[in-house]
């Protein structure tokens, strides 16, 4: 059995453009917009905050962001201090 | 109308969006030209649609379905049928006011569902050997990253349903909350709250399982 043939295509690691940085709305929850802040930064695959990295689900998220996209490990393996 | 060419919708710093948010009306009339142009079958459209969609289905079906045997075959082969089915469809395909990315994960969430039920998981294709170096992260790595993946596969897993398909869409997709909200029948504002929560579900998993 041989790989099927991938429709042409770009590759999986291809970056759509950033979107523009979303403030906090008027009367929105203040760990709503955090969390927002968070998770947009992963989904754009852009820099995510100093400290960031020591959250657990985002480290999670972040590695499996890295294994479906084939890329080298963007979070520290070991956990900081 | 924009002048619609391969070359300009297929980059991905000026590739169109799938959202229908107000930071993307542009891109979601480039989009509806773009389809509009590939239901009438015109070829470059086509190429052009397949090409903007393809990296997102590849990201939803890897990351719902995982590896098998270390590889990512199963996933490719069936973000590879999403592709297809959707040019299948793309000449019944009628716009009736719901975003296109509806229709695309709609069939995707269902291919993803198929395979997840068939037992056919056997049969591990390879690719030819390769004739240089491999460039890709050395086994050490692949294999934390691997464990670290299927961990967080893990933990997703034991997310409602609805949590665990917008945690997928929205990051590892990496669809906009407009897009996901698009693709979830759920306002942006409804996203960003849900989200929030399922965030915070995960970490606690996280946190729990660390400490246990």
């Amino acid at each position: 059995m041989t790989a099927r043939q991938p429709i042409p295509g770009p590759a999986v690691t291809a970056v759509r453009p950033l979107r523009p940085t979303r403030g906090a709305e008027p009367g929105e929850d203040p760990a709503v917009a955090e969390a927002d802040a968070l998770i947009e930064a992963l989904s754009s695959r852009g820099p995510l905050s100093p400290g960031a990295s020591r959250d657990p689900a985002v480290r999670l998220l972040s590695a499996l962001i890295d294994d479906v996209d084939q890329r080298r490990s963007s979070v520290s393996v070991t956990p900081s201090a | 109308m924009r002048n619609v060419t391969e070359g300009c919708v297929a980059d991905a710093k000026s590739g169109v969006r799938l959202a229908t948010g107000s930071e993307g009306v542009a891109h979601r009339d480039d989009l509806k030209d773009l389809t509009s142009l590939a239901v009438q079958g015109d070829r470059t459209a086509i190429e052009s649609l397949i090409a903007q969609l393809r990296p997102m289905v590849v990201r939803y079906c890897r990351s719902r379905l995982g590896r098998v045997s270390g590889q990512y075959h199963i996933a490719d082969d069936v973000a590879q049928e999403v592709c297809i089915a959707v040019l299948s469809a793309l000449p019944r395909y009628r716009d009736m006011g719901r975003p296109f990315a509806s229709f695309v994960f709609g069939i995707a969430s269902h291919k993803v569902a198929d395979a997840l039920r068939s037992s056919v998981r056997s049969a591990v294709p390879t690719q030819d050997l390769p004739d240089g170096p491999d460039e890709g992260p050395g086994p050490e790595e692949t294999v934390v990253r691997y464990i670290e993946a299927e961990h967080a596969r893990r933990l997703l897993s034991r997310l409602p349903d609805n949590q665990r398909e917008l945690l997928i869409l929205r990051v590892v997709t990496g669809l906009s909350a407009e897009e996901t909200g698009n693709v979830l029948g759920m306002s942006p504002g409804a996203v960003r709250v849900a989200q929030h929560r399922a965030l915070a579900r995960l970490r606690a998993m996280a946190e729990l399982e660390s400490t246990a």
